[in-house]
């Protein structure tokens, strides 16, 4: 069988037991804002647009002023409508979702979502434009801190979101959309 | 078999694609600096990527059951396969069983390495390619020409008029963001219409059964989402233990390859959708026997971020399509020869040895120091071609021999100086092509080290 010949093979070949490296400090004390400038540089490297608003209500009245038209995870039976069993026809059809993140990395503007944010794994990839929501208080420093707060092994599907889709497969020339989301703007309270 | 330089010498007649590509990738390479440069303990991770291959390396059976076990805990199904025919019958075996007629793939150079795609195709099976780069090749029946830029050999123009024979885009419109868009809707189609997505794996996370998949372009998530069927293929080397290693290579991977701080999607694949199917298949197709190759078997340790192709002058100067083995550049330089040493042994002297591989490399495999033992072997068992080995034979002479180089390099700046164009720059020395000899010093420098030393001591001694 396959599978033991393999093994077998490995186990005669494989070089002499080295250890795990030690690793790096993981914790970065910097301050709150100082997070935030980082993390919103790197959103505008990756070609994530944001907007800083701070109470409740201002997001609300953000998003309907703005988007409304805009189907929002939780409101309007949305996890109802696009879940799991839905038709990829009705996903295809979604214009601009708005998504609840997790946790914000600042070297690298990416965030994290999870099963637990969409009812339906095809929802943050097919929308043409997608909003998250992120709070502020919850922008990590680095990419060992994120993971230290993710639980890898109760998450059946998770991804980390920096930017919309990209490309430059034709001369190097950078073009937003290629496949998914053709922007992402990111809502920070 | 038509060699490395030959293809070069092809590839270089069109000067300014020539031009373009090797700025293009030096501006890649470039890229890359800064953002390493922007990490302050790049040189750290570094040195913890490249130990923590060598550990998984180490213990590489061990962590492929804890993952085998996790996998199936997780509610997929797990395969493995010895070699490329047993891989693709494996995955033909998954897709007829499920009925299915219509795959999407995402970028994979596993299974370009196995041959995949042809291989469903006979069996009457549509493969698309869902990668932008990988849909414009697949369209001009090529291979990629880089791991991370498959496409990067094409100038717009070409691309332009393959899209208006194959996806009915406007004559003489070869506007990058048209082209895009019109690719976008191509396959937007196919993605809703798949039945089947398959997908490479960056890394393989043996404590949960995880597999990670980076793309920009967001196609693997699309396919894998879509299809009721996912299927996820990964060499043996893929395995890393955990979430805290797995953050040091999301660190690397996209600095190393393009510069961006991170790609633009990281997906973690561990359970499969509702009502879905998720299937990991784990390949050997050589990769354990090179792992008790002491010399060799570093190259096991590449993420395939393509860092050492963008730096090196031969292949920005050749193309990828010049080195004929699936994965092009330093590290495909290595590989090549280790899969079949006859049909690639021209590839470890397609390189100037000047380390700069070695210094991107972010797992720090010493690859310029692996192609030399590469030219090594292949010259201790005499299959370079004649012309070479006598040269090499004589050169060594040369080198080992105090009056012999004396007296050749003394006859060979008289020969420079006095000999004509026409016997220099001959057919025979394929040195002489393209290249201007410098002018020729009247000494060497032994003769001038020596004369300066002197002078120099002399005049210290009497200041
Ligand atoms: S050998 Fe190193 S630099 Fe080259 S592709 Fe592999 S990991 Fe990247």
């Amino acid at each position: 069988m396959s599978r033991d010949n393999i093994l077998k093979t490995i186990r005669q070949n494989k070089p002499e037991f080295t250890p795990l490296p030690k690793y790096l400090e993981v914790t970065d004390p910097k301050p709150r804002r100082e997070l935030l400038e980082i993390f919103e540089k790197s959103l505008n490297q990756v070609g994530a647009e944001f907007i800083e608003l701070s109470l409740n209500e201002e997001i609300d009245s953000y998003l309907s002023f703005h988007f409304p038209e805009v189907h929002q995870i939780g409101k309007n039976g949305f996890r109802d409508e696009y879940s799991a069993n839905c038709s990829k026809e009705k996903l295809d059809q979604i214009d601009t979702i708005i998504l609840e993140g997790h946790l914000g990395v600042a070297e690298n503007g990416a965030i994290w979502l999870d099963d637990s944010d969409f009812p339906n794994r095809l929802v943050p990839f097919v929308a043409q434009m997608v909003i998250i929501s992120l709070d502020s208080a919850k922008i990590l420093s680095n990419m060992t801190e994120a993971y230290h707060k993710l639980n890898m092994a109760g998450t059946g599907f998770g991804v980390f979101i920096s930017g919309p889709s990209k490309t430059a497969d034709i001369e190097q020339s950078l073009v937003y959309g290629a496949h998914g989301p053709k922007s992402l703007l990111v809502v920070i309270y | 078999m038509i060699g490395h330089s030959e293809k070069a010498a092809q590839f270089l007649k069109d000067e300014n694609r020539a031009d373009w590509h090797d700025q293009t990738l030096w501006m890649v390479r470039q890229k890359r600096d800064r953002a390493a440069w922007s990490v302050p303990e790049w040189e750290d991770l570094r040195e913890e990527a490249s130990q923590i291959k060598n550990h998984a390396l180490s213990n590489l059976d061990n962590y492929l059951l804890q993952f085998e076990e996790k996998v199936i805990g997780n509610g997929a199904t797990i395969h493995w396969a010895s070699d490329a025919q047993e891989f693709n019958d494996l995955i033909l075996r998954i897709i007829q069983k499920n009925g299915a007629k219509k795959i999407v793939k995402s970028k994979s150079m596993l299974t370009e390495e196995c041959g995949l795609n042809p291989f469903l195709e006979k069996n009457g099976l549509e493969v698309v390619d869902t990668d932008l780069g990988e849909r414009i090749i697949q369209f001009r029946n090529e291979p990629p020409s880089h791991i991370v830029l498959p496409a990067i050999h094409l100038k717009k123009e070409e691309i332009g008029e393959l899209f208006e024979e194959k996806l009915k885009t406007a004559k003489g419109n070869s506007d990058p963001q048209y082209l895009t868009a019109a690719a976008r809707s191509h396959l937007r189609e196919k993605f809703l219409a798949a039945d089947v997505a398959i997908t490479g794996v960056n890394f393989a996370i043996a404590d949960t059964g995880t597999v990670v998949v980076c793309t920009n372009e967001g196609n693997a998530d699309m396919g894998v989402h879509a299809a009721k069927i996912q299927i996820h293929c990964m060499g043996i080397e893929k395995i890393i233990p955990g979430t805290n290693e797995l953050a040091v290579f999301t660190r690397m991977l996209a600095r190393s390859a393009t510069g961006q701080p991170i790609t633009t999607y990281t997906s973690h694949y561990r359970e499969p959708k509702a009502g879905g199917q998720m299937h990991v298949v784990i390949v050997d197709n050589g990769r354990s026997k090179l792992l008790g190759n002491e010399t060799y078997r570093n190259s096991l340790k590449c993420i395939r971020c393509g860092a050492c192709m963008n730096t090196c002058p031969v292949y920005r100067r050749s193309g990828g399509h010049s080195y004929n083995y699936v994965i092009p550049g330093p590290i495909g330089s290595i590989l090549g020869p280790d899969s079949d040493i006859n049909k690639f042994k021209d590839l470890p002297f397609v390189s100037t040895l000047c380390g700069s591989c070695t210094n991107v490399c972010p797992v720090k495999i010493n690859i310029h120091d692996l192609l030399y033992d590469w030219r090594q072997e292949i010259s201790e068992k005499k299959l370079l071609p004649l012309s070479k080995r006598y040269l090499m034979k004589i050169t060594g002479i040369v080198l080992a021999h105090n009056t012999v180089y004396n007296l050749s390099g003394k006859v060979a700046r008289w020969a420079i100086r006095n000999l004509s164009g026409e016997l220099i720059y001959h057919r025979i020395n394929v040195w002489g092509r393209e290249r201007e000899l410098p002018e020729v010093p009247r000494e060497s420098f032994k003769q001038w080290y020596r004369k300066n030393t002197l002078e120099r001591r002399s005049v210290n001694e009497q200041g």
